[in-house]
């Protein structure tokens, strides 16, 4: 799928259980039930962003961006060794939206990824800067960590906002 | 995981008969032609979902395939909103596509899809002497990727990979398209290949 929302040619689109930690711009399309984590080090003007799609590793260790513990401590491992200190990261945390109605199966694990990102985050001691979770509504996510961490949060209802 | 010539052979002959049915009773209750794409089966990368399946605004209706297998994967079929809107449309007599997603569109989105799947199920179960059933339907009006990452969490907590068989309907006049996409479970799949080894052996 053609994305032209980054005009810089070295931005990357993370997939479903991706992870990535640089200077690059970032982004996530589509996320429903997911959850793009963005862990942001306005010091450094360096971040990383998790695409997570389940709450619990369960000890499956070859992806660490798919499960909300591993994504976290993954993400917070390489800042660390980029020179990042935990008091210096801020955290984004974005989608787990409910997509489904008439459905009262497990097809609704937006909730459950919520839960476990916050409380993993609340563990490390990151602060959650800006936060959009929930809800029925798709999102696309797009992340530049050299621009003081700007965020830019599309909805498929058609409308954005921008952080700073 | 990987599927051998015949495994893909295989699975796409059956999707090419599930499909062909659902094209047909797709066909009887607009009563008008409709095209049906070759079949794809191709296992896809959860990471690299995002360059199969766009975030353009579709309908989704979702089923879970149920019978022998109890949670044999799902089974979805995407329209663009138009094409709902042509739907609801043709089956109650209105005009005019330049509006929004109402109520009665996704009841009319639901219903096809049901008549659409069942049919789907109804052939490949029959002609392998199974049971499979859809489950009630699931809608979201959304990104299309959106909708399948509920989908994909569902199924890939340990496998990284997804086999996906895809066609596409299309009508001309009216213009109507739609896709069908059928995501087993690596143990139905598993009973598939099996119940078609068996097939071709016994007719061979």
């Amino acid at each position: 799928m053609n994305n032209n929302f980054f005009s810089e040619k070295t931005a990357v689109i993370l997939g479903l259980g991706e992870l990535r930690v640089g200077t690059c711009p970032m982004g996530t399309i589509g996320l429903g039930s997911c959850i793009a984590l963005i862990l942001h080090d306005q010091r450094q003007s360096f971040g990383g962003l998790a695409h997570i799609m389940l709450p619990e590793s369960r000890g499956n260790r070859d992806r660490p961006g798919k499960f909300a513990d591993t994504a976290i401590y993954t993400l917070l491992q390489e800042m660390e060794g980029g020179g990042s200190t935990v008091s210096a990261i801020t955290a984004s945390v974005i989608g787990g939206a409910s997509m489904f109605e008439y459905s009262a199966n497990s097809l609704n694990i937006g909730e459950r990824n919520i839960v476990a990102v916050k409380d993993l985050l609340g563990d490390v001691g990151i602060r959650i800067a800006y936060e959009e979770t929930g809800g029925r509504v798709g999102r696309s996510v797009y992340y530049w960590p050299e621009k003081k961490g700007r965020l830019i949060i599309k909805r498929a209802d058609g409308t954005c906002v921008e952080f700073s | 995981m990987e599927l051998d010539l015949f495994q893909a052979d295989a699975l796409r002959e059956l999707g090419n008969i599930g499909a062909a049915h659902a094209a047909t009773s797709l066909s009887q209750m607009l009563m008008s032609p409709i095209d049906m794409t070759v079949p794809e089966v191709q296992v896809v990368d959860i990471a690299d979902m995002h360059n199969y399946i766009g975030n353009e605004i579709a309908a989704i209706v979702v089923f879970q395939i149920q019978g022998e297998v109890a949670d044999g994967g799902y089974i979805v079929v995407s329209m663009p909103q138009e094409t709902v809107i042509r739907l609801t449309n043709l089956m109650l007599g209105t005009t005019g596509v330049d509006r929004e997603i109402n109520e009665m569109d996704q009841s009319a989105a639901i219903e096809i899809g049901n008549i659409m799947i069942s049919a789907f199920l109804d052939a490949t179960a029959e002609l392998l002497e199974i049971v499979m059933l859809p489950s009630p339907p699931a809608l979201a009006i959304d990104m299309a990727h959106a909708a399948f990452e509920s989908i994909i969490a569902q199924m890939a907590g340990d496998v990284n990979d997804i086999l996906i068989f895809n066609t596409e309907l299309t009508s001309e006049a009216p213009p109507i398209y739609g896709g069908i996409y059928m995501l087993p479970k690596p143990e139905l799949m598993q009973q598939l290949f099996t119940l078609l080894d068996d097939l071709m052996t016994s007719t061979a």
